[in-house]
């Protein structure tokens, strides 16, 4: 072999061999990146999963929503072989039309849902009919399975239901806590990462199929919220009011103790509910706030020095021209103080402290108490209800606003303006939960009262103090609402409705409300009853008054709240 | 014949054959990673038959070793010949396997003769060329042609064995070229390809089987389809780049045991190796081959005669041709034709023909020296 082809043979080989390791080098050291995220993307599989949702609990740790495990039945269609006499045995047994299981066999799906969630008594009768493993079964059945699915149940049922909210067939969130606590009581995602290989299958064991939620707990209590809704009831049937909202909450934290609403639904049934019977009305609905807005020009008069307790009033006329329009009185009157204006409710008296006042004054004291803005309670569905700035009333919203026309609020908003005058001046942020805890109880969330901002002085909130408390004494509007042994403070509100048809006033239909707090001296609870369309009465000392009462009563002595006159009763016993 | 000189282990060319042991074993520690079920606990057996196979491969080195490689050129005319037969035989009697009739059955025992016909092939060839003196011209080279490559090419064409079809074919050109060829016959032969490619290439085409026409598709373009003709290059490249600059590390790779990589411990054991042990271990690995070549080359210039010069330079070339047709296949720069990996892959028939071939190279090498004959 000459010189000559030895080189180029030699040179050849070392070519190929620079090719090669230049190709080696671009694959294994420019490209590697792309080419380990590609080799990763194939042999990661990430799966949803089911999780299990977190419990909700009440303030003392009653349950309020737990998970339950039911059985649902699948089919495998390459696997399924079942016959007429099977289809006609499976359709008893799970209460389906024959032809609604043939239409789950899809020949192209391995997975499809026949029935899911069944109820115990059903899923023992299928598992007689389909055997233990979908491939050993029962002769002319085959290709069917049951998996343990965790279904939402609700123990309380009705109870707390606009609170608690409810979630679908596959757990997603529709209503209340449920949906605006979801990514907690779900946790992350939900999904889990398994390495498979070419034929997709998993090789990782050991995971974990089910990831744990969070559990909530609420500021609620169940005992106060039976207490309440079983009132709610009462009053709805008492009046056959359209509907009623209540709402108790700590004045000086903004927990929420209790909220109903009537009418209200089961919610294990939510199928069944009526979309009106599933509005937490408490957050979501604006009405008229009527004479219990009239703290807002009462407060702006007294915090502004724009009057003192004893200036007289001439209601004596019983109206009040504004704009061209007549204001009434509901009673006439004759001379009011201050003091008397509000106990007695007086339109009038509160449409001369309003011209006073002004109406800038009159709108920043409303969103200095909150009004025209969300209360930001967490719970989903708040509406921020509405307030006109000044520049936009026209002639007559002088003599409306301040007697709480021409402004759309909530019952939330109401009972947190009456709460900033219990607990001597502050305006609180009302919430539901209180802790976020994982499922091995460790805590991950605690609520925190941190916007806490003053919006009166503690002297303007004391003097009303003493002012509301006489609205529920002899002369005040709200007899009805005084709790026995306990003083109580408040003030009522009796709206008109609009007629959506002639855009005016209702002549029958009213909204009534009480907003008060109890023990008047040391609040313990405030709260807010509004009845919709009650009939025969309308007043709130009348209709809404006597719910109060009874509430407070009845959660003053399961709280254990000792009565402002046990101590008199004591000395009279010993002094007998 | 089994006489031991003391000259024969002085002269015992001990590189090329640490060289081959050494590729061996990398292979079977690569069988025995890809082969790996990560599912199940139990080990793929396949890895425990290479070891055997690596045994039988070293007693054939041994009994080729144990005689002068001059025995071969005397023995070559029946040798090929009856190579040709088992050639034939496979074609009506063989076994099918893989899509393919390349097995034949000797008792328990089976084999594939295509794997042993190559070597036979190259003694034929090298025989032949070192009884012609001066450069060949065109028509010696067409009688050499007909005699030698035309039958056995028909035959694996057949089976099909495109793979070692065109592997003669290439060992046969440059056997023809490195003993030297007429100027007038190269440009010749340069210009009846070019001028025949089209037209050979639409009968090779039209008799390709479906899957040997998809895998030139995929080699043009292995986006076209991903997860179906271009799948074998993708995964290849796929686990080869995942392995980067030091690699997972052994049995750390995931493209083999995971299925991914098909074919993981036969044709693309480079690329299971290469994702465990990085471009530093394949750039180690590459030079083992280089190694062996550069020794193979360096044998046929050292070789006593014209045959043992042939033989040594068939038998390298055979080495070269399936080392770069093999990794430029997983490297995406070759298309995929099933030629195993030499020494590496796993197949007992090709190990055991391999490591006679590597035991002839040794044997010229060490009897390199006319004085000891």
């Amino acid at each position: 072999m000459s010189k000559k082809r030895v080189i180029i043979l030699n040179t050849a080989i070392l070519f190929g061999f620079f090719a090669i390791l230049l190709r080696l080098s671009f694959l294994m050291i420019i490209d590697h990146r792309l080419l380990s995220d590609k080799a990763r993307s194939q042999q990661v599989k990430a799966e949803e999963i089911q999780v299990r949702r977190g419990n909700i609990y009440d303030r003392k740790g009653r349950e309020f929503a737990v998970n339950m495990e039911l059985e649902s039945l699948y089919c495998d269609a390459k696997e399924v072989r079942i016959d007429k006499d099977g289809i006609k045995k499976l359709s008893t047994a799970l209460g389906m039309e024959p032809r609604a299981i043939q239409a789950k066999f899809q020949p192209e799906k391995r997975f499809t849902w026949v029935n899911r969630k069944l109820e115990p008594e059903t899923a023992r009768k299928v598992k007689d009919l389909i055997g233990t493993d979908r491939r050993i079964s029962a002769p002319g059945i085959k290709g069917f399975g049951l998996v343990p699915e965790a279904k939402r149940f609700y123990p309380k049922g009705e109870l707390a239901s606009h609170i608690i909210g409810t979630v679908g067939l596959d757990n997603q969130p529709l209503e209340g806590i449920e949906l605006r606590y979801d990514k907690y009581l779900r946790t992350s995602g939900g999904k889990i990462y398994y390495s498979r290989d070419a034929s997709g299958k998993m090789l990782s064991s050991g995971v974990d199929m089910e990831a744990k939620g969070n559990d909530i707990l609420l500021t609620i209590d169940e005992g106060l919220q039976y207490i309440m809704e079983k009132e709610l009831d009462r009053a709805m049937a008492k009046w056959r009011a359209v509907a009623a909202t209540a709402i108790m909450m700590d004045p000086s934290t903004g927990e929420i103790l209790a909220m109903a609403n009537k009418p209200s639904y089961n919610l294990n049934e939510i199928g069944k509910a009526h979309k009106s019977e599933v509005r937490n009305r408490a957050i979501t609905d604006i009405y008229e706030p009527g004479s219990t807005f009239k703290i807002i020009v009462g407060t702006a008069a007294i915090e502004e020095k724009a009057f003192n307790l004893s200036s007289i009033f001439d209601c004596s006329r019983g109206t009040i021209e504004v704009g061209g329009k007549l204001i009434h009185d509901a009673h006439r009157h004759g001379l009011l103080t201050f003091r008397e204006v509000i106990q007695k409710s007086s339109n009038v008296g509160s449409v001369m402290i309003g011209m006073k006042l002004g109406r800038d004054k009159i709108y920043s004291y409303a969103k200095r108490f909150g009004y025209g803005e969300p209360t930001g309670i967490d719970l989903p569905g708040e509406v921020s209800g509405w307030i006109r700035k000044p520049e936009k009333w026209s002639a007559t919203s002088l003599g409306a606003v301040p007697i709480g026309q021409e402004v759309a609020v909530t019952p939330l908003q109401v009972l947190r303006a009456y709460s900033a005058i219990a607990n001597g001046g502050y305006l609180v942020q009302p919430h539901v939960v209180s802790e976020i805890r994982t499922h091995d109880g460790q805590p991950l969330f605690s609520f925190r009262q941190e916007n806490k901002k003053r919006v009166i002085s503690e002297n303007t909130a004391q003097v009303f103090k003493d002012i509301l408390k006489t609205v529920v004494e002899e002369g005040g509007t709200a007899t009805g609402a005084s709790v026995d042994g306990n003083q109580v403070a408040g003030k009522t509100g009796t709206a008109q409705l609009i007629d959506q048809r002639t855009k005016r006033y209702s002549k029958d239909r009213f909204i009534s409300s009480f907003v008060g707090f109890v023990p008047a001296d040391s609040p313990k609870l405030a709260m807010i009853v509004v009845v919709y369309e009650p009939k025969g009465q309308i007043y709130g000392g009348v209709v809404a008054g006597p719910v109060f009462r009874s509430i407070a009563d009845q959660s003053l002595s399961y709280l254990n709240i000792p009565r402002d006159d046990s101590s008199q009763k004591n000395l009279l016993l010993v002094s007998k | 014949m089994f006489r031991i000189d003391r000259r024969l282990i002085q002269n015992f060319d001990w590189i090329t054959f640490a060289t081959i042991i050494c590729i061996a074993l990398i292979g079977i520690m690569s069988i025995f990673s890809a082969t790996r079920s990560p599912a199940e606990s139990v080990q793929s057996p396949l890895f425990m038959k290479q070891v055997i196979w690596l045994f039988i491969g070293l007693a054939g080195l041994a009994v080729v070793m144990s005689f002068d490689y001059i025995w071969l050129s005397r023995i070559s005319i029946p040798l090929f010949t009856m190579g040709v037969i088992l050639l034939v035989i496979v074609l009506f009697a063989g076994k099918t396997g893989m899509g393919a009739q390349r097995w034949l059955s000797l008792g328990p025992v089976v084999f594939q003769p295509s794997e042993f016909f190559k070597l036979i092939f190259i003694i034929m060839v090298a025989h032949y060329l070192a009884y012609l003196r001066g450069p060949i011209d065109m028509s010696m080279m067409l009688r050499l042609f007909f005699v030698f490559v035309f039958f056995p090419f028909i035959l694996l064409f057949k089976q099909p064995d495109l793979g070692t079809a065109v592997v003669i074919m290439v060992i046969f050109f440059s056997m023809l070229l490195s003993r030297g060829l007429h100027r007038r016959v190269i440009v010749l032969l340069v210009l009846l390809g070019i001028v025949s490619l089209p037209f050979v290439g639409n009968i090779m085409w039209t008799g390709l089987k479906d899957y040997q026409k998809n895998r030139l598709i995929a080699f043009l373009d292995p986006e076209a389809d991903p997860s179906g003709i271009g799948y074998h290059i993708n995964q290849s490249k796929v686990a080869i780049g995942s392995g980067e600059f030091l690699g997972k590390g052994f049995l750390k790779g995931t493209q083999g045991p995971f299925r991914f990589l098909p074919e993981r411990h036969t044709e693309f054991i480079f690329s299971v190796f290469a994702e465990e042990w990085g471009f530093v271990g394949s750039a180690f690995l590459m030079s083992l081959y280089l190694l062996l070549i550069m020794r193979g080359l360096d044998t046929a210039r050292k070789a006593k005669d014209e045959f043992g010069r042939m033989l040594a330079l068939g038998i390298t070339f055979m080495f070269c041709v399936y080392f770069f047709v093999n990794v430029g296949m997983t490297l995406g720069i070759m298309p995929v034709v099933g030629i195993p990996l030499p020494f590496m892959s796993y197949g007992g028939t090709a190990l055991l023909s391999n490591f006679i071939s590597a035991g002839v190279l040794i044997n010229i090498r060490t009897r390199r020296f006319t004085l000891f004959y």
